[in-house]
C-alpha cells in the first residue's frame, strides 16, 4: 500500500542527482580550461616560457611546473625566489632538494594547502592548479602599479621622449668619419643649436601693471613692434626664446600665488597695497644694507686695492649679518697713517719730476738740495700737524668745558628766572603778610578742591566713554577674531581647493592617459572572451541554482506526502486493531485474522525499513565511489611507487657517492 | 680749602632748593609733578585711562615703553624709574588679584613724574595711590590724595598710617645704594669708573635685567659726591631716537640699557660696562683721555682698602672717596690760583712737570669742573 510512492520517491531523486552531476562536471571542465587559459596568460606575463600548444594544467611538465612556480615566488618576493633555480637538476637527491625548498617557500609565502616535493616531480592537477592559482592571486596588482605613477597625455610624451633620449645616449659618441648614416641625425653638429635667449616684447605682458595702456605703447605694438618670430636676431633662437619667457611668466605666476595664499591673505591687503608695501619694504631693505655697507669703509674712496672686495662684502653685508667688530676699529691710527704716507709719495713724486738734462754733479747736487729741503719741509709739516692736533685736542677739551658750563648755566638760569618770578610775587604780597598768607591758604585750599571737583566730574564723563571704549574693543576683538577665523577657512578651503584641483587634474590625466592606452592597445579578444564566458558561467550557476530550489521544493512536498501516508496509516492500523480486537473476543476466526494483522503489520515496518537502509546504504557507496575516484585522481599509489622509486635511487647514488668517497 | 668749602655749600642750597620745590608746586604744576597712570585691560589692551595735568607726546610714548604693561610676555616690574628731559619719572605696577572696584582690569600702572630724584619717596606715595585705586576705582580718590601731599606735603592713608613728604630726604635718595657691592664686584677697576665719572665722560651699563641696572646705576654718581649730580644718571634707556637724543644732550652720563645691542653702539659710551660678566671696556677714543698712572694707583688702592674694610658703612666709604676727591681739587684750585683770573691753561700745567698721565688727567679734570681758561 505505501510501497509504491517511496519507490517512486527515490527515482527523480536519483535521476536528478545523477544528472546534475554529470552537468556539474561538465561545467567544471569548462570553467577549469578558462582557468587554466587565464592560469596560463598570467604565468606568461610573469615570464615563463610556454609553447603555444599548452592550454591547459594537465601538460604542464615537472620542468614548466617548477619555472613557473619560481617566476611566481620571484615575482612576489624576490628576496626568497631568487635563491631557487628556474629548471630541475638532473640528481634525484638535488632535484629532491629543490623541490623540498620550492615547497618550504610556498609555505613561507602563506599556501595553506598539502604540499611537498612530489607535488612537484609528479604533479597531479588539482593541487599544481590549486597551487598556481594562490600565486597566481599573490602576484602584486599590475594596476596598482600603473596609478602609482603620474599619467596624462603628456606624460605618455615625456616618456617617448625620455626613451628616446636615453636611446640615443645610449649610442656611444663618434668621430665624425667614422660615423654611419644611422647616426647622422642624432650626432651631425649642423642639427644642433646653442640655447640662446633674447628677451622678447609681448603685448600682453604689460597688462598686469596698469589697466589702461599708454596710446603711445598702444600704437607702438600695432606699427612698430615685429612679430615674435621676426624679434630674435637668430632664426634658431625663437623657440628658447619663447620657452624661456613661458617659463619665467608661469613661474612668476605661481609664485605670486603661493605668496599670496600663504602671507597676502593674512595681511588683509587689497593685491595692489600688499604689492606696493613690498615694494617700499624692499626697497628701504636695500637702502639700509647699502649705507651700512658703505659706513665702515671711509678710506675705500682711495680706490685701489679696496674696490675688488667691496662689492663681496656689500653682498655679505646684504645678506644680514654686518661683521660688528668694524664697529669698533673704525678709523684706527694705522689707517690714519697709511692715508698719510700716500699722501706724501704721491707729492714727492709730482715734484720730483721736472728735473732737466744738466750735469750729473750739477744734477746731483740739486738733488741733494731738493732732499735736505724737501726733508725740512716734511719736518715741519709732521710738527706743525702734531701742534695742529694738540690744539685739536685743547680746543675739543675746551669746547666741552664751555659747552658744559653754558648748560649749567642755561639750566641755572631759567630756576633762577622761576624762583625771581615767585620771589616777586611774594614780594607784592608782602605789606599784608598775614592777610595774604590766609588769603593764598584759601586760594590754595580753594583751587585743591576745584581741582579735585573738576576731577570728579571728569571723571563722570570719563568713565562712560572709558566703558563704552571697552566694548567696542571687546566688540572689536571679537570682530577680529571672528575674521580670523573666517580668513582662516578661506585659508584651508583655499587649501582644499587646490587640493581637489590637483586631484581633478591628476584624474583627468589619469582617464586621458588610459583613453590613449586604450586606443593604442589592440582590441584584447580574450579579455571579452573571459568575460562573456565568466557571464555564461554565472548563468549556468543560475539555472542551476533554479533547478536546485525546484528539486528542494520537490523534496520537501514528498518528505510531506510520505508524513501525511505514515500518519494516515498509523490511524488506519490503529482503528483496523480496536475493531478486529473487540471482534477477536467474540470470534475464534476473527482472533486469527488479529494474529494475522499484527504480523502483517509487523513485517511491513520491517519492509519499510529495509528500504530506508538500502536508501542510505547506496547514497554511501556513491559517496565511497566519489572518494574513490578521488584518490584515483590523486595517483596516490603511483606516487607512492615513484617515492619508493624515489628513495631507492637516492640510497643508490648514496651508496655510489659512499663508493667513490672510499675509493677516493 | 676755603674754595673746595664754597662748592659744597653751594651744593647745600641746590639741595634745599630740590627738597622746597613741592611747596611752589601749587602754583605751578607743570614744572613739577604729574600723575597719571594707565590700565591693562582683561582683553589684552593697555589704556591710557587718566593723565593729570598734561604730557608732551614723547614723554608719553616714553613712558609708555617703560611700563612693563605694552610690552607682551615681558617679566613684570613692580618698580621702575627713569629720567627722559630733566624729568624723572617713577612707574608702579599692580597686579589686580581679588575682585575689587576695578573689574575688567587685570594690571594697571601708576607714574609719577617729578623733577627730583627720589625713588624711595614715590615709590611709598605709588603704593599709597596704588591702594587707594584699587579701593575705590576711581581716580578721583587718588586725585584728591596727590594733590594733598602737593599742597600739604601729608597724604593721610588708610593703613600704615600716613605719608610724609619729609620723612624722604634726598641725601637718604642718594645713599640708598651700596658702593661697597660696587668694589667688590669690579675691586681695582673701580678706578676706570671714578675716572670716567671725574672727567664727565659717557658711561653705558648693561643689564638684561632692569631691577639689577636700577640698584647698581644710581650708585655711581656717589663717586663724585662733590658734585651731588644724579641728573647724569639715566638708568632705564631704550635704543630708541628719542630717547637717544636726549641722552645726547648731557655732557657725562650714566646709562643703563637692557638691550645687548648698546655694546655695539660704540657712538653712545666712553666707557661700557657689561654688569652680567663684571667686564669694564674703555672705548678706542676716550682710552687717551682715560689713561692712567700713579696717581689713578692711589686712588684705587683707597677706594679697594675703604670699601674691603667691614667696619665701615657704605656712606664712610663715600666719604672717603669724596675726602680724597677734594683733596685733588684743592691742589687743582691751587693750580689754578697760581695763573691770572684763577684758570689754568695748558702751558701752567707743562710747567710743573706732573707725570704724562697726571698731566693729562688734571688737563681733563680742570675742563671737567670748568677751571680751564678758554
Amino acid at each position: 500500500m505505501t510501497d509504491p510512492p517511496l519507490e517512486r520517491s527515490e527515482d527523480p531523486l536519483a535521476y536528478w542527482l545523477k544528472h546534475q552531476s554529470s552537468s556539474y562536471i561538465l561545467i567544471k571542465t569548462s570553467v577549469m580550461e578558462e582557468v587554466d587559459k587565464i592560469l596560463i596568460h598570467a604565468l606568461k606575463q610573469v615570464g615563463m616560457e610556454a609553447s603555444e600548444e599548452i592550454d591547459s594544467i594537465k601538460l604542464f611538465s615537472s620542468e614548466l611546473i617548477v619555472e613557473a612556480v619560481v617566476r611566481c615566488i620571484r615575482v612576489i618576493d624576490p628576496g626568497l625566489g631568487n635563491a631557487l633555480p628556474t629548471s630541475l637538476p638532473p640528481g634525484m637527491s638535488a632535484r629532491f632538494r629543490v623541490g623540498m625548498s620550492l615547497a618550504q617557500s610556498c609555505q613561507d609565502i602563506g599556501y595553506k594547502g598539502e604540499i611537498g616535493y612530489q607535488t612537484f616531480l609528479y604533479s597531479n592537477e588539482p593541487e599544481i592548479r590549486s597551487l598556481l592559482m594562490f600565486l597566481v592571486e599573490k602576484l602584486p596588482r599590475e594596476s596598482a602599479q600603473s596609478s602609482d605613477q603620474p599619467t596624462g597625455k603628456s606624460v605618455v610624451l615625456q616618456r617617448a621622449i625620455a626613451a628616446a633620449i636615453k636611446a640615443q645616449l645610449a649610442v656611444p659618441w663618434l668621430p665624425s668619419n667614422c660615423r654611419l648614416p644611422m647616426h647622422c641625425e642624432t650626432q651631425s653638429p649642423g642639427a644642433f643649436h646653442s640655447f640662446h635667449v633674447q628677451p622678447l616684447s609681448l603685448p600682453h605682458c604689460t597688462k598686469g601693471l596698469g589697466q589702461k595702456q599708454l596710446k603711445e605703447v598702444k600704437d607702438f605694438q600695432w606699427d612698430i613692434l615685429p612679430p615674435v618670430t621676426a624679434q630674435p636676431a637668430h632664426h634658431a633662437s625663437v623657440v628658447a626664446s619663447i620657452l624661456e619667457q613661458h617659463t619665467a611668466e608661469l613661474s612668476a605666476a605661481q609664485e605670486w600665488d603661493i605668496e599670496w595664499n600663504s602671507q597676502g591673505l593674512l595681511s588683509r591687503l587689497t593685491p595692489q597695497e600688499y604689492r606696493s608695501r613690498k615694494l617700499n619694504r624692499l626697497r628701504k631693505r636695500i637702502e639700509e644694507q647699502l649705507r651700512s655697507a658703505a659706513l665702515p669703509f671711509p678710506e675705500s674712496a682711495l680706490g685701489g686695492p679696496c674696490s675688488t672686495s667691496d662689492l663681496s662684502e656689500l653682498l655679505q653685508n646684504f645678506r644680514g649679518s654686518a661683521p660688528s667688530d668694524h664697529v669698533l676699529t673704525k678709523g684706527t691710527h694705522f689707517t690714519h697713517t697709511q692715508k698719510f704716507t700716500f699722501a706724501q709719495e704721491a707729492a714727492a713724486v709730482t715734484s720730483s719730476i721736472p728735473t732737466g738734462h744738466q750735469s750729473e754733479t750739477d744734477i746731483q747736487l740739486h738733488q741733494q738740495e731738493e732732499l735736505t729741503s724737501l726733508q725740512q719741509q716734511l719736518q715741519q709739516l709732521c710738527s706743525d700737524v702734531d701742534q695742529l692736533a694738540a690744539d685739536m685736542k685743547h680746543m675739543s677739551v675746551t669746547n666741552t668745558q664751555v659747552l658744559d658750563e653754558l648748560k649749567h648755566r642755561e639750566q641755572r638760569n631759567s630756576e633762577k628766572e622761576e624762583k625771581m618770578q615767585v620771589k616777586k610775587k611774594t614780594i607784592d604780597l608782602l605789606p599784608d603778610s598775614d592777610n595774604n598768607l590766609l588769603k593764598l591758604q584759601a586760594l590754595v585750599e580753594a583751587s585743591a578742591k576745584r581741582v579735585v571737583n573738576l576731577a570728579s566730574q571728569w571723571e563722570k564723563h570719563r568713565a562712560p566713554l572709558i566703558d563704552e571704549l571697552r566694548r567696542l574693543k571687546e566688540i572689536c576683538s571679537n570682530q577680529d577674531l571672528e575674521s580670523s577665523r573666517k580668513l582662516s577657512e578661506i585659508k584651508s578651503l583655499h587649501d582644499r581647493i587646490r587640493v581637489s584641483t590637483d586631484e581633478a587634474k591628476k584624474k583627468e590625466e589619469i582617464y586621458k592617459q588610459l583613453v590613449t592606452e586604450l586606443e593604442n592597445l589592440p582590441q584584447d579578444v580574450s579579455r571579452s572572451a573571459y568575460t562573456q564566458r565568466i557571464l555564461e558561467i554565472v548563468s549556468n550557476i543560475k539555472k542551476q541554482k533554479e533547478e536546485i530550489t525546484k528539486i528542494l521544493s520537490d523534496t520537501k512536498e514528498l518528505q510531506k506526502e510520505i508524513n501525511n501516508l505514515t500518519g494516515k496509516l498509523d490511524r488506519t492500523f490503529a482503528v483496523t486493531d480496536e475493531l478486529v480486537f473487540k471482534d477477536a473476543k467474540k470470534d475464534e476466526s476473527v482472533r486469527k485474522s488479529y494474529k494475522y494483522l499484527a504480523a502483517l503489520h509487523e513485517n511491513c515496518n520491517q519492509l519499510i525499513q529495509t528500504i530506508e537502509d538500502t536508501g542510505t546504504i547506496l547514497r554511501e557507496i556513491r559517496d565511497l565511489e566519489e572518494q574513490i575516484e578521488t584518490e584515483n585522481g590523486n595517483k596516490t599509489v603511483a606516487n607512492l611507487e615513484r617515492i619508493l622509486d624515489d628513495y631507492k635511487a637516492i640510497r643508490q647514488e648514496n651508496s655510489a657517492l659512499a663508493a667513490k668517497v672510499r675509493e677516493g | 680749602m676755603s674754595h673746595h668749602h664754597d662748592f659744597n655749600s653751594e651744593k647745600e642750597i641746590c639741595d634745599a632748593k630740590n627738597t622746597s620745590h613741592l611747596a611752589v608746586s601749587v602754583k605751578n604744576n607743570r614744572d613739577v609733578m604729574i600723575s597719571f597712570n594707565f590700565i591693562k585691560d582683561v582683553n589684552g589692551d593697555t589704556l591710557w585711562v587718566w593723565c593729570y595735568p598734561s604730557v608732551s607726546s614723547d614723554l608719553r610714548k616714553v613712558l609708555l615703553s617703560k611700563c612693563c604693561l605694552t610690552q607682551d610676555g615681558r617679566d613684570f616690574h613692580t618698580f621702575v624709574f627713569g629720567q627722559f628731559c630733566r624729568t624723572w619719572y617713577y612707574i608702579t605696577t599692580v597686579e589686580v588679584q581679588e575682585p575689587t572696584a576695578l573689574n575688567k582690569v587685570t594690571h594697571f600702572s601708576i607714574v609719577v613724574t617729578a623733577k627730583d630724584f627720589n625713588p624711595e619717596k614715590y615709590a611709598a606715595l605709588s603704593r599709597i595711590l596704588c591702594r587707594m585705586y584699587i579701593k575705590h576705582g576711581s581716580p578721583v580718590k587718588m586725585m584728591e590724595a596727590y594733590v594733598t601731599v602737593l599742597t600739604k606735603g601729608i597724604c593721610q592713608s588708610d593703613e600704615n598710617g600716613s605719608f610724609l613728604i619729609k620723612d624722604y630726604d634726598v641725601r637718604k635718595a642718594y645713599l640708598a645704594g651700596s658702593v661697597k657691592d660696587v668694589v667688590s664686584q669690579f675691586g681695582m677697576e673701580t678706578i676706570i669708573l671714578y675716572t670716567a665719572l671725574m672727567l664727565k665722560k659717557r658711561i653705558v651699563v648693561h643689564h638684561p635685567r632692569i631691577e639689577a641696572l636700577l640698584e647698581f646705576t644710581r650708585v655711581l654718581p656717589t663717586l663724585t659726591w662733590h658734585r651731588k649730580d644724579w641728573s647724569i644718571l639715566h638708568p632705564y634707556v631704550h635704543l630708541t631716537d628719542t630717547e637717544l637724543e636726549d641722552l645726547k644732550k648731557c655732557p657725562g652720563y650714566i646709562a643703563g640699557f637692557v638691550d645687548p645691542e648698546v655694546s655695539n653702539r660704540s657712538d653712545l659710551f666712553d666707557v661700557y660696562v657689561n654688569l652680567p660678566d663684571s667686564v669694564i671696556t674703555v672705548s678706542q677714543s676716550a682710552k687717551e683721555a682715560l689713561a692712567m698712572g700713579k696717581l689713578h694707583k692711589e686712588v684705587g688702592h683707597l677706594i679697594v682698602q675703604s670699601a674691603e674694610d667691614a667696619e665701615r658703612s657704605d656712606s664712610q666709604v663715600i666719604k672717603d672717596i669724596s675726602v680724597k676727591t677734594k683733596e685733588i681739587l684743592a691742589n687743582l684750585v691751587a693750580l689754578a690760583d697760581e695763573c691770572e683770573d684763577s684758570k689754568i691753561t695748558l702751558e701752567g700745567l707743562k710747567q710743573h712737570h706732573f707725570p704724562p698721565a697726571t698731566e693729562n688727567f688734571l688737563f681733563h679734570l680742570a675742563a671737567a669742573e670748568q677751571l680751564l681758561r678758554i
